[in-house]
């Protein structure tokens, strides 16, 4: 057995050990992850991103890499009060960008898309409860008027599609934890115990 | 040592996964029609198109998303497609780059040619966008610090216009930017191999057509698997899965009526 695996086996096992109770070994565990990610988070970082992107065009004469350069160097800037607001010049300008695109991205796809796929010939029952399901999740969340008489009965409908909604997503999410659950036995018995043929 | 009623329940999970790992039941599993369409989907794609993998996920889910990439890459692989690996998140780069190249050893496909890794790039909106005008632009060195205008395989593919579908592999939001900021601006068909808890997220992109293709989680893996003839880690896994779905079904119903039998009294 592996050195790789049998380091795996012992964090598991620590990390198992919160169902039991707060503990020294899973904080050693809690703590070793979030070092880990943040580290390897930075190599991949440098590796990936700052020597192909920066240092090499640096290096073949590219000075137009200098501008973003600075921007990245001015993020920095948060570390100390003095130079704090140089960094708001960058991060106005991720957030001013970052919302520039995705405005009319999200719309397109989330709004305007969704509303293209409900409207659409009533042919199907399918077709039928999606339109009746958009309407009365919508008059549901319509607080300008209140919720009484038809258009409070419309508004119960809403709920019982959201309540639909919520259970299959709490089914989905069983299913997903109960998942990670069966990743974690296979392999302590079967890669470390040998157990599973 | 006292028990608790928590304790019970972990100890119920418990057994009722490993023990149908140990002792198998084959209990019947149906096929979904998600599965499916996303199988002839890949079914449907000429020889020799270039299909897109972005490893969208942290390593935290890996037991829920490598059955599912395993199954893609060995689909593609079995039809002579070829592959562009990319991650937008940190942790799923080497996870996916593993995965790869362990595929590809399996189907004797030569890096540069039949498939490529990329790496990582934060920011996924620049990201997404910037590859739509140009990959070795966002990328002008593959993961393994080879110039990627020398790769064959990249020579080819300049931007989306020769991706024939990006498969987002994540357990977030990221198939989602991708229909976004992909299908919505390029036109390059986007699928998702994605965890369970994020399906009932997606669905709609499915229905409304954003998407051309979803898979769900380990059952969609298994699902997978089985649609190809290959039963593997997840199919492994899926009486587990049932036998634990039981059991919280059952301490559902208990639950309840215990609840509802104190209220009375």
């Amino acid at each position: 057995m592996s050195a790789g695996t049998i380091a795996a086996a012992v964090l598991t096992l620590a990390i198992f050990s919160f169902l039991y109770k707060e503990n020294p070994f899973f904080r050693f565990a809690e703590h070793l992850l979030v070092g880990l990610s943040a580290g390897y988070f930075v190599v991949t970082g440098v590796q990936g991103i700052l020597l192909p992107k920066v240092w090499e065009p640096l290096k073949s004469g590219d000075w137009l890499i200098v501008i973003p350069g600075a921007l990245i160097i001015m993020i920095l800037g948060r570390l100390t009060e003095k130079t704090r607001p140089l960094s708001r010049i960058p991060l106005a300008l991720i957030v001013g960008a970052g919302a520039g695109l995705a405005i009319p991205a999200m719309l397109q796809a989330r709004v305007l898309g969704q509303i293209k796929a409900t409207i659409k010939p009533l042919d199907s029952i399918s077709s039928v409860l999606i339109l009746a399901g958009v309407i009365a999740t919508l008059i549901y969340f319509f607080f300008s008027r209140e919720h009484k008489g038809w258009w409070g009965k419309l508004a119960t409908v809403g709920t019982w599609y959201l309540m639909i909604f919520f259970g299959a997503t709490f089914g989905n999410t069983v299913m997903s934890r109960v998942s990670l659950l069966i990743g974690r036995l296979e392999f302590l018995l079967g890669d470390v115990l040998g157990l599973i043929k | 040592m006292k028990f608790s009623s928590r304790g019970v329940v972990f100890v119920g999970v418990f057994l009722s996964v490993a023990f149908p790992l140990l002792f198998p039941l084959h209990l019947p599993d149906k096929i979904s029609p998600e599965t499916e369409r996303f199988k002839s989907l890949i079914d449907s794609l000429p020889s020799d198109a270039v299909v897109m993998i972005s490893f969208d996920h942290e390593a935290s889910t890996v037991a829920e998303v490598r059955p599912l990439a395993i199954a893609l890459i060995r689909h593609l692989f079995s039809r002579n497609l070829r592959i562009i690996g990319l991650a937008l998140f940190a942790e799923g780069t080497a996870i996916g780059n593993q995965v790869l190249t362990s595929i590809a050893k399996e189907y004797q496909k030569e890096y540069g040619r039949d498939w490529v890794f990329l790496g990582f790039r934060p920011q996924y909106q620049s990201t997404i966008i910037g590859m739509g005008e140009n990959i070795q632009n966002v990328f002008p060195r593959d993961y393994r610090r080879r110039s990627t205008a020398e790769l064959p395989l990249m020579a080819e593919v300049s931007n989306y216009s020769k991706i024939a579908l990006v498969v987002s592999v994540a357990d977030g939001d990221y198939a989602g930017y991708w229909v976004e900021y992909a299908h919505s601006r390029f036109g390059v068909p986007t699928a998702g191999l994605v965890t369970a808890v994020m399906m009932t997220a997606y669905l709609p992109y499915l229905n409304s057509g954003q998407l051309a293709g979803l898979v769900n989680g380990l059952k969609g893996a298994a699902e997978y698997e089985r649609l190809l003839g290959r039963p593997d880690a997840a199919v492994r896994g899926m009486d587990a899965q049932s036998l634990a779905h039981l059991l919280i079904f059952a301490l559902i119903v208990v639950g309840n009526i215990a609840y509802w039998w104190k209220r009375k009294r």
